[in-house]
């Protein structure tokens, strides 16, 4: 508890209860040296590095996006393909071969997933479509936080009627069956390049899932902005939209990035569902979603072709949702008491 | 209460005309016609598809034809693909298959999570608790198009116990793998709300009265604690309903059953207008419907909700 670091200004930001005995609990040697709190962020650090499942899904997370991004070109340096390219060797019954098999069935480290009925092999294209995956949803999660904070924000700081009638259309949105509505968009505006379905993807996707967002700044808000810190900025004349995203914001992020991290699983859901339609993701590009569209056709013959984008995506979804379980009880003070 | 429901449903109806004309926009705006394919019809024959179909008509004059016939009669048009048959036939035929489907899988995951979710509360911190949390997670984490060929290949490739797709009539065997696929996720989510609610519950006055005054254990979990602790069960009834929906396409698509939901996936794959508006209101009605539904059974539930 006690260092003998000089305490900076950002030190004194939280104190928690734990602090108050501190000083008694001294030993004599220590006694007139600095006693300082922790901050909000090293103190939510420390509750989840005790959490073994959130570190568990933490690791996986960062394994699996790393592998992701360093993957496919790996693989390119050490075995000469790209998740696309199609060998070219006699043409035998079939060119999609259990994992670690070569095409004349002896034993391989080429393919550890396999190959996919082109003769692809499979790792590269389940990390490729890691890629989209994670890029979908890391990207819509920030469309669906720029837009719902900022909704939120301005709803709830502004008040009375203008937040009502904001409230109310966010109601309305809320029983649609956007993802029907998504699927009609997707289908009718469906783009002739790959990038731009997946940009169609993003706008589609980003668009609707800001609303729970939104219900949970305006909370926040709510609460925070009858606190002295707001009045001394508007006493000193700081202007509402300053006040709205210079002090009132920086103060919800702790909410806000716990939703995030538990919006991101669930928007790669959703790319994976409209992916898995043949709506979202087209060849040659790869997502998990499309890849198990694909593997589901041969699943009789050839299990591997679903089994390894399917439960690579499984164990992301569940690493994320761990992480942001443990997020949520390091970061919400009300589930600190329980 | 009664005003509550009518003022409900007096904005129900204007959500579910502003829905159906989003999609009947969507479709307008999205380039290409139904009738549009590779290769560029004759001038002649396309003047002929435009007038039997009113296409040659001012839009306005288009949309409010439509949305009259369905304000009036409820009439959605006769289906572009399904040639002869009407989109209220198609509806009528498929929602039986949807609905076996989803009434089932609703209440497998009502009774199944309910009971680990209580057993998690009440045995809290114990194997029982960590194994049931770390099933549900598992729930949530897998996707269904996942599960489903995952089961299929375990019961049906792999030991031939069960039929791998196919609609095979109301009590059936093939309904099994369907039903169990999509209640996967909402077993789950149930199974975490009631734990949560019932933690809630049983640390509050009331369980502690019901127990000072000498009830059995079993009565005061049946009785006292589940009504307290499932609040939060019914108030997710309504988001279930719209994931269920959700949930149903791609169990019928992989089960190749002919429910709503993949009649409306080849409606939008086949640009099918009149089916792709009528199966979109249809499953608009019945999720505000039944999210109203919800509502007032929330308030005769909970005494401390009342709607003015």
């Amino acid at each position: 508890m006690a260092t003998e670091k000089k305490p900076e200004h950002d030190d004194f930001i939280h104190i928690g209860p734990e602090m108050a005995v501190a000083e008694a609990d001294l030993l004599p040697e220590e006694t007139g040296r600095f006693v300082h709190g922790t901050s909000l962020w090293r103190d939510a650090w420390r509750r989840l590095l005790k959490n073994k499942l959130a570190v568990f899904g933490l690791v996986v997370v960062v394994i699996i996006t790393i592998s992701s991004i360093v993957g496919p070109t790996l693989i390119k340096r050490v075995f000469g393909f790209t998740p696309d390219y199609i060998p070219s060797h006699d043409l035998k019954l079939t060119r999609s071969f259990p994992p670690f098999q070569g095409p004349d069935g002896e034993f391989s480290w080429a393919h550890p997933m396999g190959t996919d009925n082109a003769g692809r092999d499979q790792l590269a294209r389940v990390l490729q479509g890691g890629q989209i995956s994670l890029f979908v949803g890391i990207l819509s999660t920030l469309v669906s936080l720029l837009i719902g904070v900022s909704y939120g924000a301005i709803a709830g700081y502004v008040g009375g009627r203008v937040d009502n009638v904001m409230m109310r259309i966010v109601d309305v949105l809320y029983s649609l069956p956007y993802v029907i509505v998504v699927i009609v968009l997707l289908s009718m505006f469906r783009s002739q390049t790959p990038r731009g379905q997946l940009i169609l993807l993003f706008i589609a996707i980003g668009s609707v899932s800001w609303l729970t967002m939104a219900r949970i700044v305006r909370g926040q808000v709510l609460s925070l902005k009858n606190q002295e810190f707001v009045l001394a900025a508007r006493a000193t004349g700081v202007s509402n939209a300053r006040i709205i995203f210079r002090h009132l914001v920086p103060n919800t992020l702790g909410p806000v990035i716990v939703y995030a991290t538990l919006t991101i699983p669930q928007i790669m859901l959703t790319e994976a569902f409209l992916s898995f339609l043949g709506f979202g993701v087209q060849a040659p590009l790869a997502s998990w979603g499309s890849l198990a569209a694909d593997g589901i056709q041969n699943i009789a013959i050839f299990p591997w072709q679903l089994i390894f984008p399917g439960v690579t995506m499984a164990l992301t979804l569940f690493s994320l949702n761990f992480l942001g379980d443990g997020l949520r009880d390091a970061l919400d003070p009300q589930m600190r008491t329980v | 209460m009664f005003r509550f429901i009518v003022r409900r449903l007096l904005v129900t109806i204007p959500t579910i005309l502003v829905v159906i004309s989003i999609t009947w926009v969507l479709i307008k705006l999205a380039p290409g016609n139904f009738y549009s394919g590779e290769k560029p019809l004759p001038p002649a024959i396309e003047q002929v598809i435009r007038e039997k179909y009113g296409l040659d008509k001012p839009w306005y004059e288009q949309y409010g034809k439509t949305m009259w016939s369905i304000i009036r009669h409820l009439d959605f048009g006769t289906s572009l693909r399904y040639q002869g048959q009407s989109v209220n036939t198609i509806i009528k035929r498929s929602l039986p298959v949807s609905a076996a489907v989803g009434i089932l899988a609703y209440l497998l995951a009502l009774v199944v999570g309910i009971t680990f979710g209580s057993i998690a509360a009440l045995k809290q911190n114990s194997k029982w608790d960590y194994g049931s949390m770390a099933l549900a997670m598992l729930g949530i984490s897998v996707p269904n198009f996942v599960l489903g060929p995952i089961l299929v290949l375990i019961f049906s490739l792999g030991l031939y116990w069960l039929p791998s797709s196919r609609w095979g009539g109301f009590p059936s065997k093939n309904l099994i793998l369907p039903v169990v696929t999509l209640s996967a996720l909402y077993m789950a989510y149930i199974a975490r709300l009631t734990r949560a609610g019932m933690l809630e519950v049983l640390r509050s006055d009331y369980i502690r009265t019901a127990r000072a005054k000498g009830l059995s254990e079993r009565e005061v979990v049946i009785r006292h604690a589940l009504r307290g602790g499932l609040m939060p069960v019914i108030s997710y009834t309504g988001p279930a309903l719209a994931f269920l929906l959700t949930g149903t396409v791609v169990v019928e698509r992989i089960f190749a059953l002919p429910g709503l939901g993949n009649y409306f996936i080849q409606a939008s794959l086949n640009r099918d207008e009149p089916l792709i508006i009528g199966i979109v209101a249809f499953i608009a009605i019945t999720l505000l419907l039944m999210n109203l539904l919800v509502d007032i059974a929330y308030a005769y539930l909970d005494p401390r909700v009342r709607y003015q």
